[in-house]
């Protein structure tokens, strides 16, 4: 074969050059930014049924038919105590409208109940709160960490995934933009 | 012939060393399974460490839910695939199933196989060529060494 | 003040390439020596300007001058003196600086070593390539990069570097061993390149850098070796190499490196592999460029993304120009890189190292595959999967045993040819050992498949080192009648290059081996306790004796004392713990590890006493792990004594040809008298 060299040098740059496209879109994107998806986007919730601190249990029955928002966190996280203000300021707002309700999800507990309710009445958590032993809902809804929030169509549907601290701004925006109530 | 004892019978002590180690001996052990699975399940939290190595909350929770799995009696496609669904193709962390994933499996192989070939063509194109010959010149220079040396 | 000092020095820095550059374009063509002596000056004035730089860095963070905005990223007041001084390498503009400095350094040796080389274009155009090198890292420092940038308002306190970045004295080494190492082989690289250039690719370039690419290298795989050391004792997850991408890059040159070192050898021996060698030192030099881009531009999630940048695009782009200048160049050159000589028989060092070259290719490939499919796979179909260690494992993993193989039967193997009986005869009791070794590892129980070949390979492999050994020693002893510690002691001065390459090797079989026994199923535990509680885990008993805190401006830390014994034998007490940063939320654990000749007993605290008085201690037990540290010790020793100058009789002494023995010695050789075998392996 005439100019061997010339052959797998013409090769290798063609495979360079198709990596180096490919590097050269990514640059721009963020790696993080993938994260901000979850596949169960458009799904219907994965079923739960919870204990909460009230005594009573939670189902993903008791999603139909009201907008929700779920929100997993646990008392030692920080960026949970941080978002907790605004958690309240949209469970405040909403308060009188009865198709908008808030699940709190104590993901990954390491102290008991009785623990947990303290906090959550110390600091003003009135929603649901349901705790999730052995962490089944949390790897059920495909969560990484906390906090994570979902906000769940009355219909049962995943719409949008939240990942990291949320705000009330946020959440209202979402819902407005899914079609629910606005506060 | 004696020449290759040596040989043979060390080709008999390889092939009984790797025959004991592939013998199949029974099931693997739940421990085993599930070690397996969790050497296959990224940690969904960490940066690219497997739910065997990492201790996150979220890799334990995998691990005691892939234990309760196999005493439910998935197998382990079930429970890779039960996990794909809920977490997406990146929690594995070998890429699965068609198309472009194959690649990554079948590309290093086609580099060796060229490759070798390559070389093997290459080889044996220069024992076809005919090996040099020495010029006059070069014969009368070995003459003169060996003279020297006597 | 120091801003403008600073980024003055890097503008010096930047302007003295520039003068280089052009200085020794103008001397090459109108062949002025003046010219050229000033070019070559150019690089010491480089290393100048970026010591004046890096010292002015490095009394910012010193004293706490956080009017500098990377001063204040990385430094605080409570920061330690010693993590203040690593804030220097802690991020990015700063590892830019000191990759300027390093350079600098190998420019100025360069200079240096040639410095009566200066006429010779082979000379000039490597000085030119690597001040092109050097000028594309300080403009990066001018532009995206800037370490000097300032702050318009003064914070009181700076953010402190990472918690993970101070945690730990390796930070002092691991990354300026690593960076010595990635430096290096811009050497090669520039004489590669002035080759394709000139035309001049013969050997000369090859001679002309060996030393400085083994000292690269071995700066390289002690680079390595520390991070999976750092990996192991510091960063708490049990395990030394998580297949990270940044791990990867720094693999992906080593890899490539290490085929160019070996198949130099046959260039230097018989012409041949011109192209192999000039693409591998060429790949090598875009691989550290790579791994820069991989590590610094936040393209891929990675353990050692602390801080993303906008250095991506000028990265990728000086890389393109690199690989399309190097590619360029051979397309051009085409046939006329063919060397004359050809492969005898496949049963050669030749093939030998042709094969090598092939396998360490092949295996680089694999490990640049897997690092950036999870991107192409995006590209192409736009959801992302992941490439972790169960496909570097499972495709690397044959690969590596025919590396083994290789590494046992290619000191065996003469140049040019042999026949397959004398290669039969040779191998035919490391092969033994080998086999035997194998069945005793089955028996003892050991049932991976992978992992009881790679034992018999690391088994025959180190035999045929120890054999190679002994016939130098052998040689020696029965010409000059030398004693066997004498004999071998001389054997290996005269040919440190030859004997150190096979302690180098010596060392990969320990790692070799360490690698193939960690993939059998260790042990992996959580066990909770209350103090003076004990539970046994694989045969050592752990007892929780205790917690206790320690604050400092630093950081606070809560220890847990666990005392290991094993029978009746005290181990000593262990101290895993959790420390808490002032500007992280998040605790960084510190395992504690008791290392053992066979077992490292591997403790960390995964939460400290709730309520209760419990702890919980994650306990593994890994195996033979210390052999890692011993192997990559035993390798940067071999590198020390390859490197080492020839020592004993020098080639060109004209000696009596029946010496004071009667033993004929030619001069120009160097090797021992007597055993045709260990002259063959010279």
């Amino acid at each position: 074969m005439k100019h061997p060299a010339r052959w797998i040098a013409g090769g290798v740059a063609l495979v360079v050059v198709v990596l180096g496209v490919i590097l050269a879109v990514n640059v721009g994107s963020d790696a993080e930014s993938g994260v901000q998806n979850s596949p169960l986007q458009n799904k219907a919730a994965p079923a739960f049924d919870l204990p909460t601190l009230a005594g009573a249990r939670v189902t993903d029955a008791d999603l139909q038919g009201k907008w929700t928002v779920i929100n997993f966190w646990n008392t030692w996280c920080v960026p949970c105590q941080q978002e907790l203000p605004e958690l309240k300021k949209f469970v405040k707002a909403h308060a009188g409208d009865d198709t908008v309700q808030t699940i709190g999800i104590v993901r990954d507990p390491q102290e008991p109940a009785s623990v947990i309710r303290k906090y959550a009445d110390a600091t003003g958590m009135n929603w649901t709160i349901a705790l999730d032993p052995g962490s089944k809902a949390a790897l059920d809804f495909a969560t990484r960490g906390q906090p994570e929030s979902f906000l769940v169509a009355p219909n049962g549907e995943v719409l949008v995934y939240f990942y990291g601290p949320v705000t009330a701004s946020v959440l209202d925006r979402a819902l407005a933009a899914a079609g629910g109530p606005t506060s | 012939m004696r020449k290759w004892w040596a040989w043979i019978a060390l080709g008999v002590v390889v092939v009984v060393a790797l025959a004991i180690v592939v013998w199949p001996h029974g099931e693997q052990s739940a421990a085993a399974r599930a070690h397996n699975l969790e050497t296959q399940l990224k940690c969904p939290e960490c940066e690219g460490l497997s739910v065997a190595d990492s201790n996150a909350p979220t890799s334990l929770a995998i691990r005691a839910d892939i234990k309760k799995r196999i005493r439910q009696g998935q197998n382990d496609d079930v429970i890779r695939q039960a996990y794909v669904d809920r977490y997406g193709e990146q929690i594995l962390l070998q890429p699965q199933g068609s198309g472009i994933s194959l690649l990554v499996w079948v590309l290093p192989v086609v580099v060796l196989v060229v490759g070798a070939f390559g070389i093997g063509f290459v080889l044996a194109r220069n024992r076809r060529a005919p090996m040099l010959h020495a010029s006059e010149a070069d014969e009368q220079l070995v003459e003169r060494a060996r003279e020297q040396q006597q | 003040m120091r801003a403008a000092l600073g980024y003055g020095a890097v503008a010096f820095g930047a302007a003295a390439s520039l003068v280089g550059i052009t200085s020794l374009l103008l001397g090459l063509q109108v062949r002025d020596p003046f010219m050229l002596r000033l070019g070559r000056r150019c690089m010491y004035v480089v290393l100048l300007a970026a010591l004046l730089a890096a010292a002015v860095m490095e009394s910012a963070l010193l004293s706490h001058d956080f009017s500098l905005k990377y001063v204040a990223e990385n430094s605080a007041i409570a920061t330690p003196p010693l993590f203040r001084f690593t804030g220097l390498w802690a991020a990015l503009e700063g590892s830019i600086l000191l990759w300027a400095v390093i350079l600098g350094g190998y420019l100025s040796f360069v200079a240096f070593k040639f410095r009566k080389r200066g006429n010779d274009a082979l000379v000039a155009v490597a000085c030119i390539t690597g001040l092109v090198v050097a000028l594309f890292f300080f403009a990066l420092m001018l532009g995206p990069a800037n370490p000097f940038r300032e702050l318009s308002t003064v914070p009181l306190d700076g953010r402190g570097p990472n918690p993970l970045l101070q945690n730990h004295i390796l930070m002092a080494f691991h990354p300026p061993i690593l960076y010595i190492g990635y430096v290096g082989f811009t050497v090669p690289f520039m004489f590669g390149i002035a080759a394709l250039v000139t035309g001049r690719f013969g050997e000369g370039w090859l001679e002309d850098t060996r030393r400085a690419t083994l000292f690269a290298w071995g700066f390289l795989t002690v680079g390595i070796i520390l991070g999976a050391w750092w990996s192991y004792e510091v960063l708490g997850w049990g395990g030394f190499w998580a297949w990270d991408p940044v791990e990867n890059a720094s693999l992906l040159p080593w890899l490539t490196g290490t085929a160019f070192i070996h198949s130099v050898i046959v260039q230097e021996r018989r012409g041949m592999l011109r192209v192999w060698n000039l693409s591998l030192v060429i790949a090598t030099f875009c691989l550290t460029i790579l791994g820069t881009f991989l590590t610094r531009s936040g393209v891929i999630d990675s353990v050692h993304a602390f801080s993303k940048s906008d250095i991506g695009p000028w990265l990728l782009t000086f890389l393109f120009a690199i690989m399309a200048t190097g590619i360029g160049l051979v397309f051009w050159r085409g046939d006329a890189l063919r060397s004359p000589g050809k492969i005898d028989s496949a049963v050669s060092r030749e093939s030998a190292f042709l094969a090598n070259n092939l396998l360490f290719s092949a295996l680089a490939f694999v490990v640049l595959l897997g690092t950036v499919f999870p991107l192409i796979a995006e590209a192409v179909r736009g959801s992302r999967l992941s490439v972790g260690e169960p496909y570097f494992d499972r495709m690397g993993t044959p690969i590596g045993l025919a590396l083994l193989f290789l590494m046992a039967v290619a000191p065996a193997l003469p140049w040019r040819a042999t026949s397959g009986e004398a290669l039969r005869n040779r191998m035919v009791v490391p092969a033994w050992i080998g086999g035997l070794t194998m069945l005793v590892t089955v028996l003892l129980g050991a049932r991976g498949l992978a992992e009881v070949i790679a034992y018999g390979l690391g088994a025959f492999a180190a035999a045929g080192i120890v054999r190679q050994f002994y016939l130098g020693a052998r040689g020696r002893r029965r010409a000059l009648g030398e004693s066997p510690g004498l004999a071998l002691g001389r054997a290996t001065r005269a040919n440190p290059r030859l004997y150190g390459g096979l302690v180098v090797h010596l060392g990969v079989v320990m790692i070799a081996v360490v690698l193939a026994a960690s993939s059998a199923y260790g042990v992996n535990r959580e066990v909770h306790l209350t103090k003076g509680q004990s539970t046994t885990v694989n045969g050592y008993t752990l007892t929780y004796l205790g917690s206790y805190s320690t604050r400092s401006a630093q950081k606070n830390a809560t220890h847990a004392r666990v005392r290991i014994t094993k029978g009746d034998r005290d181990l000593g007490v262990y101290t895993p713990m959790i420390s808490t940063f002032p500007n992280s939320t998040d605790g960084i654990g510190t395992p504690s590890v008791r290392t053992g000749v066979v077992d490292d007993v591997y403790l960390t605290l995964v939460s400290g006493a709730d309520d209760k008085g419990r702890v919980t201690i994650g306990v593994r037990v890994n195996t033979m792990i210390v052999w890692l540290w011993i192997g990559g010790a035993v390798m940067a020793l071999g590198t020390i004594l390859a490197i080492a100058p020839r020592l004993g009789r020098k080639p060109r002494e004209k000696v009596d040809p029946a010496g004071p023995d009667g033993v004929v010695d030619t001069p120009g050789t160097d090797v021992q008298p007597s055993g045709s075998e260990a002259g063959v392996m010279a």
